[in-house]
């Protein structure tokens, strides 16, 4: 059985979500290019790697 | 053929005065670093000029460069005077939102201020026309259960289901832009204007109505940001903070808004954006790579800022808009924990100095920001350099000439050294002695207590921030390592309130430049014995930097450092502590819902 103090909070958050709802009205909102496409080739061509190993076998 | 700017925007033309403000500004700089490069190689060069003694050069010149560009940033502001807008009157029909994001504060503290500014803007006869919109980050469960009640309070006592909302996420993508991202996303399309706030903003309502009107009356301004002042401190260090801030900041502020034209600065909060211009502009993408460098923008409010100049928006800060308060860290510490969160930032802007069509300007500010906290780590670098120099440094030769038989002695190069210190201080010294005449000369100094205790605050912050730069140097210093070594700082909740610490906290956070300054002290003594007198200013203030932090974080007399706030509250400010007076003995009672919960359920 819900405790009644619990079953008040519930209200409570319920309420506060129902009334607090923010209004429909969507706005695009286009992802901006920030990044030039050569600066991630170029941060992963000058990250650390280490040094390969020798095939094993021939 | 030029392509024409879409509706509402402006061409990207820089005017020719502020090209010439510039040119000045940028120009004095790197005078002023050339003449300290030249005086330290002359100094470096007496007994003989090596490797050391250029890197200090270098490194003299990036350091002064960047106190030169603050001098001359404040001596604009001072000699010269951007357009003020002609106040605006008449009806209003736009319709804005007031965006407050919070993560982990303290809703009665948070929606108190909401309140008062609900009722501060009621008192223009334009209430109707801005609705809240609370936009909650916050992740710990009990403080997201007081949000809600204390929403259902606010909701009861301003009667305002409808104009207020409340909206918690369950996963904080993107942080504060992400945040503000994902409000626009849904509800967007309901406004003209959002004034984008932080938690502890204050804004008197006449000041945002005035905004929406400025935004009005230029449908080519895309984001109008406010000047800030500090209010509510209570320690020392916070109260030094909002002197400074109140004092010399409007000055600063000025200087730049001279040379930044239409690339203004967004500073995160007590701003209003174009709602359109902002959607279409600011969304920001996640950096690859993992943090720092990489993940989410953390300074996000410069990179907005360079998004709508890249897209054709005037972006402007008009210092002439009062009404517009935030609170600040209390002590050292909280404000060191901001302060490398910023760094982080700021640093990870290095990945976007190359990004595309961003306005020269914009760049230029992503690089004054790097700047900020890489001056300090270079002043530490020269220091170390000095010390370090003697055991490089080749024997002198005092018989150079062969067929000469008597010995030949360097030429005292001190009073280069002592001419070179006198113009670090001086550019450290000057903006603000020049600021407190100003403020005589236009009686500014009347907010202040008066011309006396205006001179008297303005020495004794000189003195104060003097003794604790070394302290800031080290944390600077810190964060700057920590985040090229790979360290994310994450993103802690800002400590607002009464912020005293004892002698124990901040031992535990400062026992390490405690060990530095012993250091620094011991290696000087030991190698270079002639610059321990100069490294005292330095190293003193870093050895006793617990007793500084733990004494600065308490509350002082009140004599010093008034502003206009502390003698006289502004509107809204009253409208806040009526709120308070209401509402804090029902905030300490943590788990029982506020009386006005209830009322709004009925």
């Amino acid at each position: 059985m819900m405790d009644l103090s619990q079953q008040e909070r519930f209200d409570l958050d319920r309420l506060a979500e129902e009334l607090g709802a923010l209004p429909e009205a969507p706005l695009a909102m286009p992802v901006q290019q920030l990044e030039q496409p050569v600066f991630p080739a170029l941060m992963a061509l000058l990250r650390p790697r280490a040094v390969a190993q020798a095939k094993a076998g021939h | 053929m030029a392509r024409p700017m879409p509706q509402g925007r402006v061409s990207g033309h820089v005017s020719g005065r502020v090209l010439a403000t510039r040119a000045v500004a940028v120009g004095a700089s790197v005078a002023a670093a050339y003449g300290g490069f030249l005086l330290f190689l002359q100094f470096g060069a007496a007994d003989g000029l090596d490797s050391f003694d250029i890197l200090r050069a270098a490194l003299i010149f990036a350091s002064t460069f960047w106190l030169a560009w603050g001098a001359v940033t404040a001596v604009m502001g001072l000699m010269t005077r951007p357009p003020v807008p002609p106040r605006q009157t008449g009806a209003l029909t736009a319709r804005s939102v007031v965006l407050v994001p919070v993560y982990n504060e303290d809703p009665v503290a948070t929606f108190g201020r909401i309140a008062a500014m609900e009722a501060s803007l009621r008192k223009t006869g334009m209430g109707h026309l801005f609705h809240f919109a609370i936009l909650s980050d916050t992740r710990d469960e009990a403080i997201a259960a007081r949000e809600r009640l204390w929403f259902l309070r606010l909701l009861a006592e301003t009667d305002g289901e409808g104009r207020i909302f409340y909206r918690r996420r369950d996963k904080n993508k993107g942080r504060k832009a992400g945040n503000i991202e994902d409000f626009i996303k849904r509800s967007g399309a309901a406004y003209d204007y959002a004034v984008i706030l932080d938690a502890d903003s204050l804004m008197e309502g006449a000041t945002m109505v005035e905004m929406v009107r400025r935004m009005e009356a230029a449908p080519g301004l895309g984001l109008l940001q406010t000047l800030p002042v500090i209010i509510h401190a209570r320690s020392r260090f916070g109260r030094i903070m909002q002197f400074a801030g109140t004092f010399y900041s409007p000055v600063f502020a000025r200087g730049l808004a001279m040379m930044q034209g239409r690339t203004g600065p967004f500073w995160g909060h007590n701003a209003i954006v174009r709602m359109r211009a902002f959607a279409e502009s600011c969304a920001l993408p996640e950096l690859t790579g993992k943090p720092p460098f990489g993940g989410h923008i953390l300074s996000h409010d410069y990179v907005e800022a360079a998004l709508l100049a890249r897209a054709g928006w005037d972006v402007r800060v008009d210092d002439d808009l009062g009404g517009s308060y935030e609170e600040a860290p209390e002590n050292i510490i909280d404000h060191a924990k901001r302060d490398r969160r910023w760094c982080q930032g700021n640093l990870q802007h290095s990945r976007l100095l190359l990004a595309p069509g961003l306005k020269a300007w914009s760049r230029f500010v992503f690089v004054q920001g790097i700047l900020a906290y890489v001056a300090p780590v270079f002043w530490l670098a020269f220091l170390a350099a000095s010390i370090a120099a003697p055991l490089f440094a080749p024997p002198i030769d005092y018989f150079p000439v062969d067929s000469w038989p008597f010995p030949v002695l360097p030429v005292s190069q001190v009073s280069k050294a002592l001419g070179l210190a006198i113009g670090v201080v001086g550019l450290l010294f000057l903006p603000k002695i020049l600021i407190v005449i100003d403020a005589i000369w236009r009686g500014r100094v009347a907010g202040f207590g008066g011309a006396l205790r205006a001179v008297q605050s303005t020495l004794a912050e000189l003195l104060l921030s003097s003794i604790t730069a070394p302290i800031f140097l080290m944390f600077q210093t810190r964060s700057v390592l920590q985040v090229v070594r790979g360290a994310d700082g994450g993103w802690p909740a800002q400590t607002r309130g009464d912020g005293s610490l004892g002698l124990g906290d901040a031992w535990a956070a400062s026992h390490w430049i405690v060990t530095s300054g012993v250091v620094v002290l011991a290696a000087a003594q030991w190698f270079a014995p002639v610059l321990v007198p100069w490294l005292l200013p330095v190293a003193l203030p870093m050895v006793i930097a617990p007793a500084l932090i733990a004494w600065t974080s308490r509350p002082g007399p009140g004599g010093l450092f008034l502003t206009p706030t502390e003698l006289r509250a502004a509107p809204v400010m009253d409208l806040q502590a009526a709120v308070m007076r209401r509402w804090a003995p029902e905030g300490d009672t943590r788990d029982d819902p506020p009386a006005g919960a209830d009322a709004a359920r009925a």
